[in-house]
């Protein structure tokens, strides 16, 4: 008889301490993502910018009274290394996966994480992957398909151009880019008066720009990295090109700046996520981030830091920690930044995943880069 | 001794395989991922051993070999062709373009004969990457089906893992077979003293070119398991540095040797993972270093060091008889 209290007594403790371990226990959460290999800067400042916002919710006193905790594995920018960096991150059994950045990768991996049913917040932005029907991915940013129309139609409306010379960097991530760019010029009846495609890392540019004086464009769309970017700029202005060079984040940031100095001037495109966006909240991040990194960011770091204040937003809005009910709940959410600032801009999530949220029309002005046009959410 | 030895070495091998066979029940999804990569790896860097090590022809394509096979399983299988019938194309397209591009090796030697497998590696990616209407470029394939063996689907890791070991078995005991048959004598004859081996009737010309072509096809094999074990493949991980990898495995596993492509590939693939686990962000510096004080204490690679232990302790042994022997014929004094 007594042993059998004793031992009620002690299985009602254990219980209790399981319980008390359950609701105290950190969140885990994994990261993989290109911290080596060819996609280093977009993986280091992803990482950098989700150990950032974590730091942050931990000091805040985390999510639901729980303290967040996150792994960071490296792909190499191998979509092969990245399937088992995954693999091995879901076999884990994190809240949420985050990452990677390549779209190949996020390819490679997306299947995965949909059949263990956990939630994939990734920093991917070819069109096609929010387009096949997975319920369990989420971007960070603009998919291609939302932002290159926006950029289409500033070349036709505002530019008024008729031919466009398309530069691109032979990657995922230029050619996916160049593909809807493309299908959108001819939407609008505007000629492709040159097609060039580049090496990433190329660092003489005097053919292609040579091209592109031959084809005599009404204006130059450039969809480059950041380096090649700057490096294609200096060019242009050594042989003398002045038509209007337009771009998309990439060519306006601001690393582009100071490499390229002079030669960026006029430089103006699209920009969805951007550090030196007249955002308060933005301001105050990359104030932040310099203060703990000692860089500027580039909007790599912007979609780490808003992935860990998406799913900040979403756990308080479920009220538990459910990672099976995390992509229902995501779906379809707007979070306000008056009520989490964490998320520095208004953002809507569709069905399929793709986020919602304001843009921005940038030129560079002596060195500067200055905001022309605030394009709105759309809903 | 060498009775105790054989009997060692056939214990191992029933230990080593039996592990291969039922450790894997109890590995978890990533485990099982490691390891069957592990075993197309493997595949893969017996084909180069079977040209570098053996024939002496130093090869910076086979990376490219394992991408022209897994294209084309990728292909025929996302077309609804049975993945043996990618394997035998890719065999044949594989034995077809080593053999071609081992007529430059007819011509020059090691590090020229290098850059110009360099060339044809750089060339593969760039086709890979830039004949979209074929490869779909850049985008890659994803959806590669896993094949259905005799009616048993190998969707799962576990299952898809045995295929992979049952393909290194095979391919292990063609291998085996291969470099105990004249040809293999050939081969190494070539490697040793091509001169020689041509005065004493070897067609050196037909066996370079077999040396090469037959490696490449092993490649070919290797990537035939690679695409519906990612099932994805897009043109990055078949440039440059799959065939440094390749390379490396076959010399840190001791190249010429047998196992070594065994010990090379788990140096490649499992080394770096564990090393991750143990140390986050350091461990590619620390994989490096790793493997260049190995290659300064033994050039010939891991079982380098082993064959040098026995072969030292052989020579003892043998030293040992021979002064007993000696002081038995000398006379009384």
């Amino acid at each position: 008889m007594k042993t059998g209290i004793l031992a009620g007594i002690l299985l009602a403790t254990m219980t209790a301490a399981a319980a008390l371990a359950q609701s105290g226990a950190p969140i885990k959460l994994a990261n993989v993502a290109e911290l080596s290999g060819g996609g280093a800067t977009v993986g280091t400042n992803w990482k950098n910018g989700i150990d950032l916002a974590i730091e942050e919710v931990n000091a805040k006193g985390g999510v639901l009274g729980r303290k967040l905790e996150v792994t960071h594995a490296d792909s190499q920018s191998n979509p092969g290394v990245a399937r088992a960096q995954v693999q091995k991150a879901l076999d884990g059994e994190p809240y949420v996966l985050l990452g990677p950045g390549y779209s190949g990768s996020v390819k490679v991996t997306a299947p995965l994480a949909a059949e263990a049913g956990i939630a994939q917040i990734m920093g991917g932005e070819a069109a096609e992957l929010t387009q096949g029907g997975n319920k369990f991915l989420f971007r960070t940013s603009f998919g291609q398909q939302s932002s290159m129309p926006k950029v289409a139609k500033y070349i036709n409306d505002e530019v008024k151009a008729k031919s466009v010379a398309i530069v691109w960097v032979n990657n995922d991530f230029g050619r996916g880019g160049r593909d809807v760019i493309t299908k959108e010029f001819a939407k609008l009846g505007i000629k492709v008066a040159a097609d060039l495609s580049t090496e990433a890392g190329q660092a003489d540019f005097a053919a292609d720009v040579s091209k592109i004086k031959a084809a005599a464009p009404d204006a130059v769309f450039i969809y480059l990295n950041e380096e090649e970017s700057a490096r294609i700029l200096k060019e242009l202005k050594r042989q003398g090109v002045s038509v209007p060079l337009i771009g998309e984040t990439t060519l306006i940031g601001q690393k582009v700046v100071e490499l390229a100095g002079d030669a960026a001037n006029g430089a103006r495109g699209h920009v969805g996520l951007t550090t030196d966006a007249p955002v308060d909240l933005i301001k105050a991040f990359r104030e932040k981030f310099v203060k703990k990194y000692n860089y500027v960011p580039d909007h790599n770091g912007l979609k780490g830091y808003l992935a860990i204040y998406m799913i900040k937003a979403t756990t308080e809005k479920m009220g538990k920690v459910d990672p099976k009910a995390f992509a229902d709940n995501l779906h379809g959410l707007t979070i306000k930044a008056a009520s989490e600032p964490g998320i520095l801009m208004d953002a809507t999530f569709d069905k399929n995943g793709d986020i919602d949220r304001q843009g921005f029309l940038v030129e560079i002005v002596d060195g500067k880069q200055v905001i022309k046009q605030v394009l709105p959410k759309l809903n | 001794m060498s009775l105790f030895n054989r009997y060692w070495r056939v214990a191992l091998g029933v230990v080593v395989i039996a592990a291969l066979i039922i450790a894997p029940m109890y590995l978890n999804r990533y485990g099982l991922f490691i390891l069957s990569q592990w075993a197309v790896m493997t595949i893969a860097a017996m084909g180069l051993n079977l040209t570098l090590g053996y024939a002496g022809q130093v090869s910076l394509a086979q990376g490219a070999f394992v991408g022209i096979g897994a294209y084309t399983a990728a292909l025929m299988t996302t077309n609804g062709l049975p993945l043996i019938a990618g394997l035998g194309v890719a065999i044949l397209l594989c034995f077809a373009i080593g053999w071609i591009l081992g007529y430059p090796a007819l011509r020059v030697q090691h590090h020229y004969l290098a850059f110009v497998t360099l060339a044809f590696s750089t060339l593969a990616f760039l086709v890979f990457r830039n004949e979209s209407w074929l490869t779909n470029g850049i985008y890659g394939i994803s959806n590669i089906p896993r094949p259905t063996i005799l009616g048993y689907p190998t969707n799962r890791p576990l299952p898809f893992y045995y295929v992979c070991l049952g393909s290194l078995a095979l391919v292990s005991l063609a291998t085996w077979w291969l470099i105990r048959s004249p040809w293999g004598r050939a081969f190494v004859a070539l490697r040793e003293n091509p001169v020689r081996a041509l005065s004493l009737g070897i067609d050196t010309r037909r066996y370079t070119l077999m040396a090469f072509a037959i490696g490449s096809a092993l490649g070919g094999v290797a990537g035939t398991l690679y695409a519906p074990l990612t099932q994805y493949i897009d043109p990055v991980p078949f440039n440059l540095s799959l065939s440094l990898d390749l390379l490396l495995m076959v010399i840190v596993g001791g190249s010429g040797f047998f196992f070594g492509p065994f010990l090379g590939a788990m140096i490649a693939v499992l080394l770096p993972e564990w090393i991750r686990e143990v140390t986050q962000g350091y461990y590619l510096m620390l994989y490096a270093v790793a493997v260049i004080l190995l290659l300064i204490y033994s050039p010939t690679g891991i079982l380098g060091i082993i064959d040098r232990y026995l072969t030292e302790r052989r020579t003892k042994a043998a030293s040992a008889l021979r002064a007993v022997a000696k002081s038995g014929l000398e006379p009384a004094p």
